[in-house]
């Protein structure tokens, strides 16, 4: 895959930094990096680090340590969908543990792991602020709540149809 | 029935977008602030007695009074949409479901302290959300509420939505202002503080959004008014998110007058505890704040009925008291286990420590790993009183307060639940299996009736 952006992203990331002051475009920075997470594959391989640190007119450490300083930033590759579990205290006492136990073994899968066939990767978060809508996750851009095993087997039907 | 301000229009379908919102009363305290001088609006916020609902409770009014105006140098107000505080989702209902009610308060905050850039910083994940606010914004734009010359006055102004990426850290205000500048969430040492120097080096004031939007009835209505709702020093409204085992969780906007008790039964509110249960504790203000046993939580410890505001929450201080906090109310019934609840709020704090200061780097770390050895049945009665010696050490040794953020749910877990921390260490078997539940504890007040 060629590291560029298009043109309407490269629009993109010139309105982004437009909402700084002159001379701060690295407070795009986050804003630039979920751009480029999501147009490069859902992971920040170093070459896409470095990619962004020039557009921005960065040197790469300092697109390196933020990009590992925050949670939604993968460094490494992940599946199709990544199915984010919410693990903390409200959560676990609405049965957060039984859903990811759930899921591992629908999956056959541990957390942290990617299933063989590139789909899906499951990882535990913490509180994601749904905790009265609990057990919760996060798919993409969107929550799914109040889960159940029910709800659990809709969604991965529901991603395997979508990427058919 | 309480006092809504906030969020008595939440429910009117559309509101969500401009038309709806305008006609139902939108926007007017843009108007009235433009007529008034910024000092005026800024001494309204004052009479209203408003207090920060980001969690410290500080005056907001005072607050803005420290921001410094070196000549030539741009101010900002910047909105702290992070959110991270285990129980708290209160913030994002408003953002939700009317997303106008927080633009329309940053525009008159923005007059008041001069600021015509601001910006919304939002956790990364409410990743639809600020969608929403977005949207929102445009409209504003093309409604002539956002860009140059608002309503022919000389007051220009801009907002920007700015999504972080996953760190609670960024909740902190100089953590929060380090990533809006594209950094490490990293807390600043203050002083400065950022009414001074804050975002880019100019002087920057950081509210929760609750307390933004709290700005536009203290304008409508006058802040004498909005002084008058509540009691002693909690005044307004406050938006409490409610969770755990309760028959009725979600969001609700109360006035500071009425009971925990109320709170917790009421079919307004909660609704009384999930499945029948009896309540055996709760964290009323956001995972940092102390945790409260069932009887301390309803009546303070001079047997009076605890109230739902700022005074009442932390009447007898850390010793029989707890906090308003965020607002993000917690409740365990009695077959929930303190330990294990504790031991998620130690991995919480430990997953979202920066690193830059030992105590907490450190600290968080271990108190994680002995609290699951205790939970898991590999704990030493020696185990809780090191867990108190290591979270008395990180208190008050910190850069930032996420280090006594991280000391407080553990040192309270064990000042009011320590049988059951022993319970676990001396039957390691049997705790594998069951809950300790409310033995030992005062028996909750037979309530249920309100
Ligand atoms: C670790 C930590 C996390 C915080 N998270 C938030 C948050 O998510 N939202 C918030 O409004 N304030 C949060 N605060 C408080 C802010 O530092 C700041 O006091 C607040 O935004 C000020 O706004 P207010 O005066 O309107 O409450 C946090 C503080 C700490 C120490
Ligand atoms: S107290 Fe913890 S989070 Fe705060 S600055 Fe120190 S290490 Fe970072
Ligand atoms: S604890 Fe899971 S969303 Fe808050």
């Amino acid at each position: 895959m060629e590291i560029v952006f298009s043109a309407d992203q490269l629009a993109t990331v010139q309105e982004l930094v437009s909402r700084y002051p002159a001379g701060k475009q690295k407070s795009a920075l986050l804003p630039v990096l979920h751009l480029a997470q999501q147009h490069f594959g859902g992971w920040l391989d170093v070459p896409v680090m470095d990619y962004v640190a020039s557009l921005l007119t960065l040197d790469p450490i300092e697109v390196y340590e933020v990009a590992s300083f925050y949670s939604m930033y993968n460094l490494k590759p992940v599946g199709r969908y990544v199915f984010e579990v919410c693990q903390t205290g409200p959560c676990m006492i609405n049965g957060s543990d039984d859903i990811i136990d759930y899921i591992k073994q629908k999956l056959n899968i541990n957390v942290g792991e990617t299933t063989a066939d590139g789909m899906f990767t499951l990882k535990t978060v913490e509180c994601l602020g749904a905790c009265g809508y609990a057990p919760m996750m996060q798919l993409g851009k969107h929550y799914k709540e109040h889960l159940t095993k029910e709800k659990v087997d809709a969604i991965i039907a529901e991603c395997r149809t979508k990427a058919n | 029935m309480g006092k809504k301000l906030l969020l008595e229009k939440a429910e009117v379908p559309g509101i969500k977008g401009y038309e709806v919102y305008r006609r139902e009363g939108g926007y007017r305290s843009v108007e009235k602030a433009l007529k008034m001088a910024e000092a005026e609006v800024v001494e309204e916020v004052k009479k209203s007695g408003l207090r920060g609902r980001g969690g410290a409770g500080f005056p907001t009014g005072l607050k803005w009074s420290f921001i410094a105006k070196p000549e030539g140098v741009p101010r900002h107000l910047v909105v702290n949409a992070d959110e991270s505080e285990p129980g708290t989702f209160k913030d994002r209902y408003l953002m939700e479901f009317i997303p106008h009610l927080l633009l329309e308060g940053m525009i008159v905050s923005s007059y008041a302290l001069g600021s015509n850039d601001s910006y919304i910083y939002i956790r990364g994940e409410y990743d639809w959300i600020a969608d929403i606010l977005q949207e929102a914004i445009e409209e504003a734009k093309q409604n002539g509420w956002l860009g140059n010359n608002i309503l022919g006055s000389n007051f220009s102004c801009n907002i920007y939505v700015h999504r972080g990426a996953g760190a609670y850290i960024c909740g902190e205000e100089t953590a929060l202002i380090e990533s809006l500048e594209g950094k490490r969430g990293n807390p600043r040492i203050k002083p400065p503080f950022p009414a001074v120097k804050g975002v880019w080096d100019r002087p920057t004031v950081v509210n929760n959004v609750e307390t933004i939007a709290a700005v536009v009835p203290i304008i409508n209505d006058g802040g004498e008014e909005y002084s008058k709702i509540g009691v002693g020093k909690s005044t307004g409204t406050k938006l409490i998110s409610a969770c755990g085992n309760i028959n009725k969780p979600g969001v609700y906007e109360i006035d500071m007058t009425i009971s925990v008790e109320e709170f917790i039964y009421s079919d307004e509110w909660c609704g009384g505890i999930a499945n029948g249960k009896k309540l055996k504790a709760c964290i009323p203000g956001g995972s940092s704040v102390p945790i409260l046993p069932a009887n301390l939580l309803l009546t303070t410890a001079k047997g009076e009925k605890r109230l739902m505001n700022y005074e009442s929450l932390s009447d007898g201080g850390f010793a029989t008291g707890s906090m308003m906090g965020s607002g993000g109310f917690i409740v365990l019934d009695e077959d929930q286990c303190v330990v294990k609840h504790t031991y998620t709020l130690a991995r919480f704090y430990r997953h979202e420590s920066c690193g830059q200061c030992s105590p907490c780097r450190e600290g968080t770390g271990w108190m994680e790993k002995i609290l699951l050895n205790i939970e898991k049945g590999r704990g030493k009665m020696s185990d809780i009183d090191l867990l108190w010696d290591i979270q008395r050490k990180i208190e008050g040794n910190t850069i930032c307060p996420l280090g006594d953020a991280a000391a407080w749910p553990v040192a309270a877990a064990i000042r009011h639940f320590r049988d059951e921390f022993e319970w676990h260490v001396l039957n390691p078997e049997e705790s594998q299996r069951r809950n300790y539940g409310l033995a030992g504890y005062a028996e909750p007040l037979a309530i249920a009736t309100v």
